[in-house]
Order: C-alpha cells, then sequence, then structure tokens
C-alpha cells in the first residue's frame, strides 16, 4: 500500500466509521412507536448537549489567569448581545472579535 | 426558503470556515495533494474525527485503529439522532443526507430554531445542513490550498464555536424553561470533567441521559 492508496483507505475508513454512529439511533428506533420515556430523552436532551458543548469548549481554560479574565469579557458580550439583540450573527461575530483582541495584543 | 437557510446558518458558516481552514492548513503539513482535504470535508464532514485524522496519518496508524478511534470520537452523534427521528421523515434520500450531515453545530441549530411557517420542516433542514457542509467543504479546500501562500493570524478565532453554543444555550433556554436539564447538563458536565477529562464530552452526554431517564423514571413510578 502506498501513501496515497492509505490516506485514501483512512478516509473511506472515516467516513464509513463516522456515518455508522450518526446513523445507529435510526436504525434502532422507529418513528411513530417512541415511548413516552424516549420522547422526553429526545425533549431533554438538546439543552443539557448544549450546557455540555459549552463546558466542554471551556474545559482547557487555565484557572486565576488572563486568559480567564477575557475569556469571561468575551462570553458576557456574546450573552450580552444574544439577550439584548437576538442576533446569533452579531453575537458571535461580537465575542470573538474580542477574544481575538485579547488573544493577539 | 434557500434564502432563509442561509441566513439562519451564518452562524454555522462563521464556525465552519475558520475551522475548515485551519484543517486545510494543517492537512496541507503531511504532503498530500490539496483536494485530498476537500474530499474529507465532503465525504467524512466531521470537524474533530478531522483533526485527529491529521495525527493518525502522522503516525501512520492502522486502520482497525482509525476505524475504533474514529467511532468512539463520534459517538456521542449516536445520541443526537434521537431528537430527529420524527423530524428527519421517511427513508429517503433526503434523510440519508440529513443523517450524514448531523453535526455538533447542525444539531446545536436545527434542536434550537424555529421553522417558519410554510415551510416543509424536512426541506428547510435539507438546505440548512447542506449549507452547513458546504461551507466546510470551502473552509477544508480553501486552507488546503493557501497553505502554500500565506499564514495570517485567526489565532483566537476557535472561540466562535464556543460563542455559537453559548448563543444556542440562551435559545435552548428561551424555549425550554426548564431547569432541569440544565442542572443535569452541568452536573453530569463536571463530573464527566473531574473523572474522564479526555473523553469529557461522550461521557457527560452519556451520564447526563442516563440521569434524566433515571430520573423520569422515579417520577413516573412515585406518580
Amino acid at each position: 500500500m502506498n501513501e496515497l492508496e492509505y490516506l485514501i483507505v483512512v478516509i473511506i475508513v472515516m467516513a464509513l466509521s463516522t456515518y455508522f454512529t450518526r446513523l445507529i439511533p435510526f436504525l434502532l428506533f422507529s418513528p411513530g412507536r417512541e415511548s413516552s420515556l424516549l420522547n422526553y430523552v429526545a425533549k431533554s436532551t438538546p439543552p443539557m448537549v448544549m450546557m455540555i458543548l459549552v463546558i466542554y469548549m471551556l474545559r482547557d481554560m487555565s484557572y486565576y489567569s488572563f486568559e480567564l479574565v477575557y475569556t469571561f469579557i468575551a462570553l458576557a458580550v456574546t450573552i450580552g448581545f444574544q439577550v439584548y439583540k437576538r442576533n446569533a450573527l452579531l453575537s458571535i461575530v461580537a465575542g470573538t472579535a474580542v477574544y481575538m483582541f485579547f488573544v493577539q495584543i | 426558503m434557500v434564502r432563509s437557510a442561509i441566513k439562519i446558518s451564518l452562524p454555522i458558516m462563521f464556525g465552519f470556515v475558520p475551522l475548515g481552514i485551519a484543517f486545510g492548513l494543517l492537512f496541507q503539513n503531511l504532503g498530500y495533494p490539496w483536494y485530498f482535504a476537500s474530499l474529507m470535508g465532503i465525504i467524512v464532514y466531521a470537524g474533530a474525527a478531522q483533526f485527529m485524522a491529521i495525527g493518525f496519518l502522522s503516525a501512520g496508524l492502522g486502520v482497525v485503529e482509525i476505524a475504533m478511534s474514529t467511532f468512539f470520537l463520534n459517538s456521542r452523534h449516536m445520541f443526537y439522532g434521537l431528537s430527529f427521528l420524527e423530524s428527519f421523515g421517511n427513508w429517503n434520500f433526503r434523510k440519508l443526507y440529513l443523517i450524514f450531515g448531523m453535526t455538533d453545530e447542525t444539531y446545536a441549530l436545527l434542536t434550537t430554531i424555529q421553522v417558519p411557517e410554510g415551510f416543509v420542516k424536512e426541506r428547510y433542514f435539507l438546505y440548512i445542513t447542506l449549507f452547513s457542509q458546504i461551507y466546510w467543504v470551502l473552509g477544508c479546500t480553501i486552507g488546503a490550498l493557501l497553505a502554500d501562500f500565506m499564514t495570517f493570524n485567526t489565532d483566537g478565532m476557535e472561540f466562535a464555536a464556543t460563542a455559537l453554543f453559548v448563543v444556542l444555550l440562551i435559545e435552548q433556554w428561551i424555549m425550554v424553561r426548564r431547569l432541569l436539564p440544565f442542572i443535569v447538563g452541568l452536573i453530569s458536565s463536571i463530573v464527566a470533567l473531574l473523572l474522564f477529562i479526555n473523553h469529557m464530552l461522550l461521557v457527560a452526554i452519556m451520564i447526563s441521559i442516563a440521569s434524566i431517564v433515571f430520573l423520569r423514571l422515579i417520577k413516573g413510578s412515585s406518580s
């Protein structure tokens, strides 16, 4: 197997593996005969996952550092824009701009 | 409908294009032709897994290890599908593609937005998913092509993904208005961080779903 063949095999294997993880729930559960428990789980999952994703993104932040300070400033800007303007793009651009400013100075 | 889908998916573009560019730039360090970066964006379409692939490829890891690592890295997506069992509609190519395109970002967006009146949900979802992937593939391609020419300071750009999730968290709160799932998510994250920092994301999602099932069953049996 030369290097290019290896790359192609890796890409195909990763594609199949990724698709399989996304397909599993649709193969295991068919809509219509869902239990109320499954419905409840499906409804509760997005808020839980969003909470987890936010914390996950912040997990590598070091404590007692300048990073902590500017990350909170950037988060406050993002939250502030989102609460008062309800414009997702604006909130993200503003928060990210603030964050990049502090990272790069 | 197309315009509305583009507009609502712009936050994803803002996250995916720079992240894709970062991937393309790194991928080019491996020395393969640029279009393989695009190909990965097209047929693998998984942010974290693609970044991990750069490590696999440079280490020359075995195919079985790669398949298993990819599976574990992406296994959180198994739980994402639960939210779409109904809303992806009947089995057809559209549904197969919607499932294929279910990344963290599209999951977050599709579970948060309200479908405008008069739009067919599945088609609206399809456009959003398709545009999201286009942003990603564009990013991967641009990054791979730029690798030889220029360097620009993207430090801090990764915050865009954090900001997207924060925005969607606020929107979830406005929609759901039940404290419990947020608290369960918070506690699960903390527990997962303390115990399994390397697999925090998957572990936290598993703990949170197990907890919510547990809480529901207790409540069900007492009432």
